[in-house]
């Protein structure tokens, strides 16, 4: 189980600070894919810098932490503050954009081993390195290469490799196949899946595509403006959207044959600069009433695992 | 198949900017209004008062010609340099030092100018691009700050200046180190070699400043941006050690740009070498550069520009050939 308890993570800039990530606090079951998703900006990407302790100017914790549910070696339990030391052991992390995220001038197998510091059996490693890309579906050689000898979907699969070859238990994936095509996008989700089955981690998948979280996902996380307003198991979420923001987003997905014209979301999410009072997606909502400008919403959980952060959470049941 | 095509038609490219420097190198002179033969005549005329009759003038002039080879048309004389030039490297004697041959001048006088600015170009910019990488990784941190702000305080000054300030300074104010070089011929013993180390220390001490600072701003500006770059984050977030990721993330991609310009100091040394050994009076080629052309010594002229010709195109070739060593993502087609 990881345990986001009461995350306020802030960006200091000129004018000051402002939290990009405000209060979330979730329960995350291990061996699940979860599904986050909501609109750019909402702090999606600064939820999973958090998670993977990747704190440092600009962006700071500003309360709450994270408990990855494993211990260090002297049993103490692992938490934001020492989770660095277990960066690519037991947490990994696959980066959107495989294409500039190799180091142009030097060999990949190189890249594989250079972050282990007790590298002695470096041959060793690497033999198993090309056994393990093999399964994967790439050729042995593909790691002797440059990265620019390799196409975007084997790029990409080389990233998944280096994130899943200590079988870590967490996997952070941010949006992690949005520079690729369609077909591409599906082999590289498909590996991920069954790379999962197989090794049973846990897997943040953050995406903007809300047909990948249906296909993917056990669990969906959605957000809006840094806060978190739905959570829940992906069929729940789809079938019976308890916040109006998610039923909004998954209602402007298009279905193969219906020839009605969708629509988006009318308006656009609140600046986090401004005085946020009530719900912050008030100004956006159809169903909006004055309490929920004046009244913030908590995350409450309305059946079993499904949560939400609306005041008028009934009119959906 | 490629790669051997590739290298052929370089070399080939090659070939041609020799031809037309050295071309262009041997017209250039005749436009001097300075004359070798006309220089010698008039020195004989001077010391020999009216004892020399006209006609011998001319036939001395005549035989003078013959014996410099600058007889017969532009054309043949032309044709006649570029077979001995490109074909056997033979300048011919010294017209203002005859009958010693330009090749035994330059012989003499290269070794002094190879080591002073080999040593001080790849001194600087090992110093410089160490310091540069220091500067732009950590950036913000208070002591290679202070190396950075030397750097840009070196780098506006002209060189000129740099080692006239060096020369008040450590050999007249408080002379540690010789106004002048003045070496004893000699074999070479160790104490020869302290004696040529204290010589050189001046005008090399002036040539690494003066490239110092320009390698550490061009280091610092690629360093920083580079360190910005989506796999150095990534190596970050892998777990990569700093220094791994300094050296082979940040250095080995922000180096590429240096290491051509590098190449280039090295063909330009010779450049260099003229203003710095007029200075510091330093017996190297930059010296018999202008020795040769204040006497209108075709010869010479041709012997030492051809040379730095030849330099300057042979480091851009070696570069060129080289490059793909340092970045990989470089093909020949």
């Amino acid at each position: 189980m990881i345990r986001l308890k009461n995350l306020v993570a802030k960006y200091t800039t000129v004018r000051g600070q402002v939290a990009a990530v405000d209060g979330v606090h979730l329960e995350v079951p291990d061996g699940i894919i979860l599904g986050v998703a909501g609109e750019s900006g909402c702090g999606k990407t600064t939820l999973m810098k958090v998670i993977y302790g990747d704190i440092g100017f600009p962006l700071s914790l500003a309360s709450g932490s994270v408990e990855y549910g494993f211990c260090t070696e002297r049993g103490e339990p692992v938490t934001t503050t020492n989770i660095r030391d277990y960066w690519f052991k037991r947490i990994s992390y696959i980066p959107q954009s495989s294409m500039s995220a190799l180091n142009p001038v030097i060999r990949i197998n190189r890249q594989f081993v250079d972050f282990r510091r007790n590298s002695k059996r470096e041959a060793d490693i690497l033999d198993r390195v090309r056994q393990y890309v093999q399964e994967l579906g790439l050729p042995a050689e593909a790691i002797d290469a440059y990265p620019h000898q390799l196409s975007g979907g084997m790029r990409q699969r080389i990233m998944v490799a280096m994130a899943t070859f200590f079988h870590p238990d967490i996997i952070l994936a941010d949006e992690p196949t949005t520079a690729l095509d369609v077909v591409v996008q599906k082999g590289i989700l498909l590996l991920l899946m069954n790379l999962q089955e197989k090794m049973k981690n846990t897997i943040f998948l953050v995406s903007h595509d809300m047909g990948v979280h249906y296909q993917i996902t056990h669990r969906m996380l959605i957000m809006y403006a840094a806060k978190a307003v739905e959570y829940g198991d992906t069929n729940a979420v789809f079938e019976r959207p308890l916040h109006p923001y998610t039923r909004l987003l998954i209602e402007s997905l298009p279905t193969i044959g219906d020839t009605q014209t969708r629509q988006g979301v009318a308006g656009r999410p609140p600046s986090l600069w401004s005085d946020l009072r009530g719900c912050r997606f008030a100004d956006r909502c159809p169903f909006a009433r004055e309490i929920c400008r004046m009244e913030e919403p908590q995350l409450r959980e309305y059946c079993a695992g499904h949560m939400a952060a609306c005041h008028f959470v009934d009119r959906f049941m | 198949m490629n790669l051997i095509k590739y290298i052929a038609g370089r070399v080939g490219v090659y070939l041609m900017v020799l031809f037309t420097g050295i071309t262009i190198i041997f017209f250039v002179p005749r436009f001097m209004p300075s004359d070798p033969v006309e220089g010698y005549i008039g020195r004989m005329v001077y010391q020999a008062g009216q004892t020399m009759s006209a006609e011998d003038v001319e036939q001395l002039r005549e035989s003078l010609r013959e014996l410099y080879g600058l007889k017969g048309s532009l054309l043949s004389q032309y044709i006649s340099f570029i077979r001995r030039a490109l074909i056997s490297w033979d300048f011919g004697p010294s017209l203002a030092g005859y009958p010693k041959p330009v090749s035994e001048y330059i012989a003499t006088a290269l070794p002094w100018t190879l080591g002073l600015l080999t040593t001080t170009t790849v001194l600087a910019w090992t110093l410089g691009n160490l310091v540069g990488l220091l500067a732009g990784f950590f950036h913000g941190n208070r002591i290679t700050t202070v190396l950075e702000v030397i750097g840009v305080i070196l780098y506006p000054i002209p060189y000129y200046i740099l080692a006239l300030v060096l020369i008040i300074l450590l050999a007249y104010v408080w002379p540690v180190f010789p106004l002048s070089t003045t070496i004893m011929p000699g074999a070479l013993t160790i104490r020869k070699l302290g004696e040529i180390f204290r010589n050189s220390f001046l005008p090399g001490m002036a040539l690494i400043l003066a490239g110092f600072g320009w390698n550490v701003l061009g280091m610092k500006a690629m360093a920083y941006a580079t360190k910005e770059e989506p796999f150095v984050t990534y190596a970050r977030l892998k777990g990569t050690p700093s220094f791994t990721i300094m050296f082979h993330y940040v250095f080995r991609n922000a180096m590429l740009p240096q290491i051509t310009a590098l190449a280039l100091h090295m063909g330009m040394i010779f450049n260099g070498a003229v203003l710095t050994e007029m200075l510091f009076s330093y017996p190297g080629v930059g010296s018999l550069i202008r020795y040769a052309i204040g006497n209108g010594d075709y010869n010479l002229i041709y012997g030492t520009l051809s040379l730095s010709i030849v330099a300057v195109a042979t480091a851009a070739l070696i570069v060129d050939l080289l490059y793909p060593l340092f970045d990989p993502r470089i093909r020949y087609r």
